[in-house]
């Protein structure tokens, strides 16, 4: 059994306190202990962007993250955008633009676009295409992502 | 799941004691080569102590001696920071190509440079400012310049106990234009197959070249060629970069390839910096 340390944390506004694993991957953690699969488990080296999470307001790749890393911040998943049922403005522009085939990569492009349209309201082509650099979408949708990104930021 | 131990460091001082006291530890900085490398079996800790929140390894200021870059400071930090748009712009192109925009929010200099890859895109461009790489430990400070800083592919000068406080970018800083050019198979999340660092000083130049040799090298024959017996001709000076590399033949391109890739991404970069 690995050692196990206390953090205490807020996702998607909660305050939550748990025993983390050392060694365990944030990405992991938020699938297994946490039960919020909306953030996929792709390459976990980093390259894939699928398992991508705002971590203190930035988009971070949750697989090169430790869990125990988390004490003391604020995570948000896929999960925490949608509030009241109501789904937020980028999650809508996807769905709009189809801006997917399979969707496995999407929770991930969704929050690297989010933290893109917080720090950057209105993006050029150029600062979309740098804030989702780090997102792989093999079914190639990635003009479909383009716009809808675009037109979210719009809003 | 790989089991060892974490602590996260109260200072810099528990830091260095543990690094000097136990084996098989590491410190932890951005993690995005220290989680990699532990995963791929590439590392094994026993120990990984969190150095990320220390206070006095996020600095990023300008001071008196230049620009001071805490180990703990990320990518996209000094990518963006002014006094390194303005004076060390080949710098900020360096740190700027590492990765993935999220990659950037974790990864760090120091980092970069620790893991010691010839590939590492940040290194070339300290090269060419002269950059001076502060080390502390339990023995005491010390200074290297950044061109004594990699001994070997993963290997670097730090002994056993010690670990980068801060990069140092020294005044004076150059006079003229810097460019960091890499050939690369995708446009992010890529190692350079070629990374090459340009950086104008008044009417001299420096050249540094990753991923073409063991470590990051100085193209010191296309310098002088230029520097000091006046080449104008920068396609000629370029091609004297066969003298100062020695590229080998691996998944990212061949040795030949690289060959071609480097004189041609410095004749690119002189021409760019010097406004031809």
């Amino acid at each position: 059994m690995s050692e196990k340390i206390a953090i205490n944390f807020t996702v998607n506004g909660d305050n939550e306190s748990r025993d983390v694993e050392v060694g365990q991957t944030l990405m992991k953690f938020i699938r297994d202990d946490l039960h919020l699969t909306g953030t996929k488990s792709g390459c976990e080296i980093g390259e894939c962007g699928a398992c991508t999470v705002i971590l203190d307001g930035k988009p971070v790749n949750s697989c090169l993250v430790l869990a125990v890393e988390l004490d003391g911040k604020e995570l948000v998943t896929i999960e925490g955008l949608t509030k009241n049922g109501e789904l937020d403005r980028i999650q809508k522009a996807f769905i709009d633009h189809a801006a997917f085939q399979c969707g496995y990569c999407t929770p991930g492009m969704i929050m690297s676009a989010r933290a893109l349209l917080e720090r950057t309201p209105e993006p050029t082509d150029e600062d979309i295409n740098e804030a989702l650099s780090g997102n792989l979408c093999r079914c190639g949708a990635y003009q479909e992502i383009r716009e809808a990104v675009k037109s979210a930021s719009k809003k | 799941m790989i089991s060892y131990s974490y602590l996260k460091c109260k200072d810099l001082a528990q830091a260095y004691d543990l690094l000097d006291k136990e084996e098989q530890v590491y410190p932890l900085a951005g993690g995005t080569d220290l989680l990699v490398g532990m995963r791929g079996g590439k590392f094994t800790a026993k120990l990984v102590v969190d150095i990320k929140e220390l206070a006095e390894l996020k600095i990023l200021e300008e001071n008196d001696q230049g620009i001071v870059i805490g180990a703990a400071v990320t990518l996209n930090e000094i990518a963006t920071f002014k006094p390194i748009l303005d004076h060390a712009l080949v710098l900020a192109e360096g740190a700027h190509s590492v990765g993935s925009y999220p990659i950037r929010n974790r990864a760090t200099l120091a980092g970069n440079i620790c893991n010691a890859s010839p590939a590492a895109d940040t290194a070339a461009p300290l090269f060419t400012l002269n950059a001076i790489v502060k080390i502390t430990g339990s023995k005491g400070k010390r200074t290297v310049p950044i061109n004594e800083f990699f001994i070997g592919p993963g290997k670097n000068a730090l002994h056993k106990g010690e670990l980068v406080e801060s990069v140092l970018i020294p005044r004076p800083y150059p006079k003229g234009a810097g460019t960091y050019m890499k050939a690369s198979r995708t446009g992010s999340v890529d190692l350079a197959t070629v990374g090459v660092a340009i950086q104008r000083w008044d009417d001299q130049v420096q050249v540094a070249v990753g991923a073409v040799a063991a470590t990051p090298v100085r193209a010191i024959s296309v310098e002088k060629a230029i520097n000091e017996n006046g080449e104008k001709d920068f396609a000629k000076a370029a091609s004297l970069a066969r003298n100062d590399i020695s590229p080998i033949t691996d998944l990212r391109g061949s040795r030949e390839y690289r060959y071609h890739m480097a004189e041609v991404l410095i004749r690119r970069g002189i021409e760019k910096v010097m406004e031809v």
